[in-house]
């Protein structure tokens, strides 16, 4: 009987983790062609179109960038928490529930000017992620409920409370019967930078360095790498692990609450339950993706919004759109298993079982 | 699972044959041509010092590792095992240190996993475990579930797991560092009934009196090579196995004269606290540690030397009762206020409390005195390396670059950057756990000498082991812990192995 | 809230019996959870197998005509894709949250991947509710518990089974080793990966059995969105019911009664908007993990030790 085993190489291969990207990548566009042929698809077609639609143009580009901003921003979010060890699969929540803060701020605010009412409606945004991860942060830290669980959850709750809100209180009174929320003043529309993209670029890219040099430079940053290490060792070296575990989901709830605000101010004409898209879950992917390193996530995102880019645009050759989520799946899954061919072999040993 | 047909299985006096055996791991030689001969019905002693190949071996005939090269033959007949199950069909079982029990099942449960039939009748399982355990006087309630059960019951509950799959040759690995002398003792006529019902017991330690007292034959290993093989032990005298055991590097520790005790430095009063099961593991414990004296602790595992380091240190809270510092009361304060005061704590758990596994060298070389190294809100990557080098080189940590993982490093260059990194910080006090357990002889013999060497220059030591032999050897006092109190208190000279041993088990003389 | 029948009792029937059809779509695929996780895998994949098993549960019924047959093409359909989780967590030790999450996102992509042709199309298979004669005529009763759709006694009969198969038998005792201690289970002979990829394969078979359960018979047809966060409630239903068959079994028809009230607040005359009602399930077991968390602190924990944690035996 022959039985694969997988050794660990002395030595990694050379190139690690940009190879195992590259390697998994090209595997999950090989799977995904295969599908499409199956389908009865032109996979060459589809992908040419993916490809000119995210990057062939000015246009594209910022049609793409404009979609790496929440991705970069979840995935940033939930990169900051598994700093520390903890999981925060509740980005989805928080950018919906950051987006209600910055909805409910523009109601308020609805003649201030612009660049007032887009820093309060960001700032609302940041609060209100915030706030959508407080509750699990202190379960977390006062009596260890686990997050994963609690954070989840309140992804379906911060959706049933947006529909509750359009569907009720906050019905758009001049909306011809449609069930939706009123629209947002005109002026809280973000600044364009190029195209269609706009400054919500910057403030993520912002966010990113200051976010990621406090995660690897400051010592604050130290403090949570080792309490992710050890909890034990933490407490050793005199950090308060419920001090952290506070301060870190509600940070992590903040940045994808932010994304929320950005979204809604720079892509969005009203606040819909579905205004967070599932970036919050791709966020998760792509932090796994960029190794939970605030520097990868930024490139990570870029990526996964060319796919989701492309993917919108192939519907109008009639292919459906499923096929970029499909994609994003397969990229983390190809990634993974070329990460462990890169850090082990495989071996086919003879198991010679019993006696002889 | 079949026999070597040419080979009548009855006609081979011998249980075990270990050949040549060598078994390497990244970095480390554990087994080179190890060699290895069990008779049948007899209690066998593997012994050697920590590092010398024992448990590797033990695991390659147990089914856990396999060897890169070299021969296992049990019952006469060759075998290759390719997993535990299949060491244990042949007959081959191991009670592992760490217990392979499921906590949360019953004991009943944990017996016949991997044994039971296709559908459980729990009466039935349970009489039939009951049954068994009388057989061997092996005294535990196949009802209960093992969380709720001592060190010695869950060992028992593994003994019985390795009865009940019939086995002929019984591994213990360690057996009785969870125990006290008197569980030990019930062990070794448990092991002596087993033997004497015709099955082969190998028995793996390091200290010698056990060798002595429970078994018939030893087999010394040094360095991952058999050194003397198949010794009578009735014949030998223990300083002669102890020279076979440690070979040249034979080293005995000058004890300098007492000094004069002079200042306490440490003075624990009335001390009550929890384990993490919110059960006492304190209660009442009093003690002093002067300047230029090692204080040792005795014990058996589990009596609350952990909870005592730990309130001492802040890692854990006290009830009631107080810690104080020269005059200073540090009851409540943090474990960096404590550190800033003169207090160091080499922790039992080295990786994961003393250390971060997944962070560098360097990471945890600052990781005491982080702050210092701070320029703004960020470190000073600069000052943190320099720091962390004068560590290394002070200390003799090897290591390629201070930017590695320190899960690169062996057992003892950790404990040297640990206990180079507390005493860099001019202590007053350190309290020192288990600083020696699972090192080589040159790492035990240097951290020895280092923590002398700071009781010599003033330090007081609260040194917590439960090597008995270290605590002879170095301490001024002895303090002995059984169930959360200061049982008993011996001064250095008139310590004594048997009334140490009858204060650890809870009847001091 | 239930005083002194203001409402009609067609209301209330209609009620209990949509509390059972939904509690026993949820159940399937909580049980399939729970048997993983026992085994020590954690899977947030199903709402992705959930898909897959609505979307394959649906096409095999419209192209054999059989809605048995599409039922059981679900359930390959259903632990095929879950050995993706398999091959990931449980083989190559990937993180069991990332795997997870990712095979959702795979599942519910494929699923609408797959159903674009055949998004709308009224079946004319599908289950249709039993009739067991005069059990069936029973007031109340029989229209609660004798009328329902097979596929609720099918959810019951495979409850009792995995009851059985994990407490009584050996193959369950082993199995719950692994989810516990991975070593000792090892170390008795028995394979860890080979259990945790049984029960992973398990799982996702049932949690395409609560999909099917979807598509054929509670809201018959394809549409995208079908399965619409009901996989996250099952998750939760585990942690609900502590991790044992007959708790989750309660809780499914709990979880059930506030998966059908949200629809029928009017007839009840109940106050808030229907839809804080739907909010019910997940607050339900936020507040059984609070409370868990508060009280269970001197006993090991319900959830199983091990998971989550990756084993791989010789590693040093």
């Amino acid at each position: 009987m022959i039985r694969p085993l997988l050794v660990r190489r002395e030595k990694p291969l050379p190139g690690g983790q940009p190879l195992a990207f590259v390697l998994g990548s090209s595997v999950a566009l090989f799977l995904g062609a295969a599908l499409l042929w199956v389908a009865g698809d032109d996979p060459t077609e589809v992908y040419q179109r993916m490809l000119s639609a995210s990057f062939g143009d000015l246009e594209a580009l910022s049609a793409t960038i404009n979609r790496a901003i929440p991705l970069a921003l979840a995935g940033l979010a939930v990169a900051i928490a598994a700093t520390m060890g903890l999981w925060n699969i509740g980005a989805e929540g928080q950018i919906l529930f950051g987006a209600t803060a910055a909805a409910w701020v523009a109601q308020i605010g609805n003649a201030w000017s612009g660049p007032l009412l887009i820093v309060a409606m960001l700032v609302g945004a940041t609060f209100g992620g915030a706030l959508w991860a407080l509750g699990p942060a202190i379960a977390k830290a006062q009596i260890g409920v686990n997050e994963i669980i609690t954070t989840l959850m309140l992804n379906e709750i911060a959706v049933r409370f947006v529909r509750y809100l359009i569907n009720g209180p906050w019905k758009d009174p001049e909306g011809f019967g449609f069930v939706q929320a009123p629209a947002l003043p005109d002026q809280s529309e973000l600044p364009g930078l190029f195209e269609r993209a706009h400054i919500g670029a910057l403030v993520a890219v912002a966010v990113l360095a200051v976010v990621g040099l406090m995660v690897s430079r400051s010592s604050w940053g130290y403090e949570l790498r080792i309490a992710g290490s050890s909890g034990a060792t933490a407490t050793y070296a005199g950090i308060s692990l419920k001090r952290k575990t506070l301060a870190v989901l509600v940070l992590s709830g903040a940045v994808a609450g932010l994304a929320g605000g950005i979204e809604l101010t720079g892509n969005a004409t009203r606040l819909t339950e579905t205004v967070s898209n599932g970036y919050g879950f791709a966020g998760i992917i792509v932090a796994a993706l960029a190794l939970m390193r605030p520097s990868g996530v930024a490139l990570v995102a870029v990526l996964f919004g060319a796919v989701q880019v492309g993917g919108q645009s192939i519907k109008a050759i009639g292919v459906s759109d499923a096929v970029s989520t499909v994609l994003q799946a397969l990229i983390l899954f190809g990634v993974i298993a070329a990460g462990v061919l890169v850090a082990y072999r495989l071996e086919l040993a003879k198991a010679k079982v019993h006696s002889l | 699972m079949d026999a070597d047909p040419l080979v009548d299985p009855l006609a081979d006096p011998l249980a075990v044959e270990l050949i040549g055996i060598h078994k390497r791991f990244p970095g480390v030689v554990a087994n080179a041509g190890t060699e290895l001969k069990v008779k049948r019905g007899s209690i066998h002693a593997v012994l050697g010092e920590n590092g010398a190949g024992k448990s590797t071996l033990m695991n390659v005939l147990a089914g856990v590792y396999r060897p890169e090269a070299g021969e296992v033959r049990v019952l006469g007949a060759r075998r290759v095992f390719a997993s535990p199950s299949a060491a244990l069909a042949a007959g081959v079982g191991m009670v592992h240190q760490e217990f392979r029990l499921v906590p949360t099942f019953t004991v009943a449960e944990n017996v016949v996993l991997g044994a039971a039939t296709r559908v459980l009748h729990m009466g039935t399982v349970e009489k039939q475990v009951a049954d068994l355990a009388q057989r061997f006087s092996l005294d535990v309630d196949p009802q209960r579930q093992v969380w709720q059960l001592s060190m010695g019951e869950r060992q028992r509950v593994e003994i019985l797991k390795a009865l009940w799959r019939a086995a002929e040759i019984l591994i213990l690995d360690e057996p009785t560092a969870v125990l006290t002398p008197q569980e030990a003792d019930e062990l070794g006529s448990i092991i002596r009934q087993m033997a004497n019902d015709g099955r082969s017991v190998i028995f793996i330690s390091h200290k010698l009196h056990e060798v002595k007292q429970y078994c018939d034959e030893a087999t010394v290993l040094r360095g991952g090579k058999t050194v003397a093989s198949s010794l009578k032990v009735e014949d030998l005298t223990s300083p002669q196995l102890a020279e076979l055991m440690v070979g040249d590097a034979t080293h005995t520790i000058r004890r300098p004269e007492p000094t004069q005790a002079c200042a306490t430095l440490l003075m624990v009063e009335n001390l009550h606290a929890l384990n993490n099961r919110k059960l006492p593991a304190l209660r009442d414990v009093s003690l002093s540690v002067h300047e230029g004296e090692i204080v040792g602790i005795a014990g058996v595992a589990g009596n609350g030397q952990r909870e005592l380091a730990d309130v001492i240190a802040g890692l854990r809270n006290a009830l009631s009762g107080s810690v104080r510092l020269f005059d200073r009361d540090i009851t409540n304060a943090s474990a960096r206020q404590r550190f800033r005061a003169g207090l160091s704590y080499i922790p039992e758990d080295r990786v994961g409390v003393g250390l971060a596994v997944q962070l560098s060298i360097t990471d945890n070389a600052i990781l005491r005195s982080y702050r210092q190294h701070r320029r703004g809100p960020l470190i000073a990557t600069d000052r943190a390396k320099a720091f962390c080098a004068e560590i290394v080189s002070a200390f003799k940590v090897r290591a390629g670059s201070l930017d590695q993982r320190i899960a690169e490093l062996s057992g003892g260059n950790l404990q040297r950057l640990l206990v180079g990194r507390e005493l860099t910080a001019e202590p007053s006090v350190i309290v020192a756990s288990q600083p020696t357990r699972g090192l080589d002889v040159q790492g035990v013999t240097a951290i020895q000498e280092l923590l002398i060497d700071a009781r010599n220059r003033g330090l007081g030591v609260l040194l917590i082991s439960e090597d008995l032999d270290e605590l002879l050897a170095i301490s001024d006092r002895i303090l002995v812990m059984h169930g959360g109190r200061i049982a008993a208190q011996y001064v250095g000279v008139d310590a004594n192995r048997s009334a140490i041993g009858l204060a650890m088990a809870g009847e001091p003389a | 809230m239930i005083v002194g029948l203001a409402f009609p009792e067609t209301a209330l029937i209609g009620l209990l019996f949509a509390a059972i059809q939904f509690g026993a779509m949820i159940y399937l695929a909580s049980l399939g959870e729970l048997i993983a996780e026992r085994a020590g895998v954690l899977n947030l994949g199903v709402e992705g197998m959930m898909a897959m098993g609505a979307v394959g549960g649906f096409v095999f019924a419209i192209e054999t005509g059989s809605p048995w047959l599409g039922l059981l093409a679900a359930s390959i359909v259903g632990a095929l894709v879950a050995m993706i989780h398999g091959l990931f967590a449980v083989v190559l030790g990937a993180n069991q949250v990332v795997s997870g999450l990712a095979l959702t996102i795979f599942g519910v992509g494929l699923a609408n991947f797959w159903g674009t042709d055949y998004e709308g199309l009224r079946p004319d298979v599908q289950f249709v509710d039993v009739d067991l004669g005069p059990l069936s005529d029973i007031a109340w009763i029989g229209r609660i518990f004798f009328q329902q759709s097979p596929l609720a006694y099918l959810a019951l009969a495979l409850g009792c089974v995995a009851w059985f198969g994990l407490n009584r038998t050996r193959g369950g005792l082993a199995l719950r080793a692994a989810g516990e201690s991975a070593a000792t289970a090892d170390t008795a002979g028995h394979s860890v990966v080979g259990l945790r990829l049984f029960a992973v394969a398990i799982g996702g078979a049932l949690a395409a059995l609560g999909g099917a359960y979807l598509s054929l018979s509670i809201s018959p047809g394809w549409t995208v969105g079908v399965v619409a966060g009901r996989g996250w409630i099952a998750v939760a239903l585990v942690i609900f019911g502590a991790w044992k068959v007959r708790r989750v079994a309660l809780g499914a028809f709990l979880f059930g009664l506030a998966m059908a009230l949200p629809s029928r607040t009017e007839s009840f005359d109940l106050p808030w908007h229907p839809i804080l009602w739907s909010m019910l399930p997940y607050l339900l077991t936020i507040a059984v993990m609070i409370a868990g968390a508060l009280i269970l602190r001197n006993r090991p924990a319900d959830a199983p030790a091990a998971l989550g944690v990756p084993f791989r035996r010789e590693e040093r």
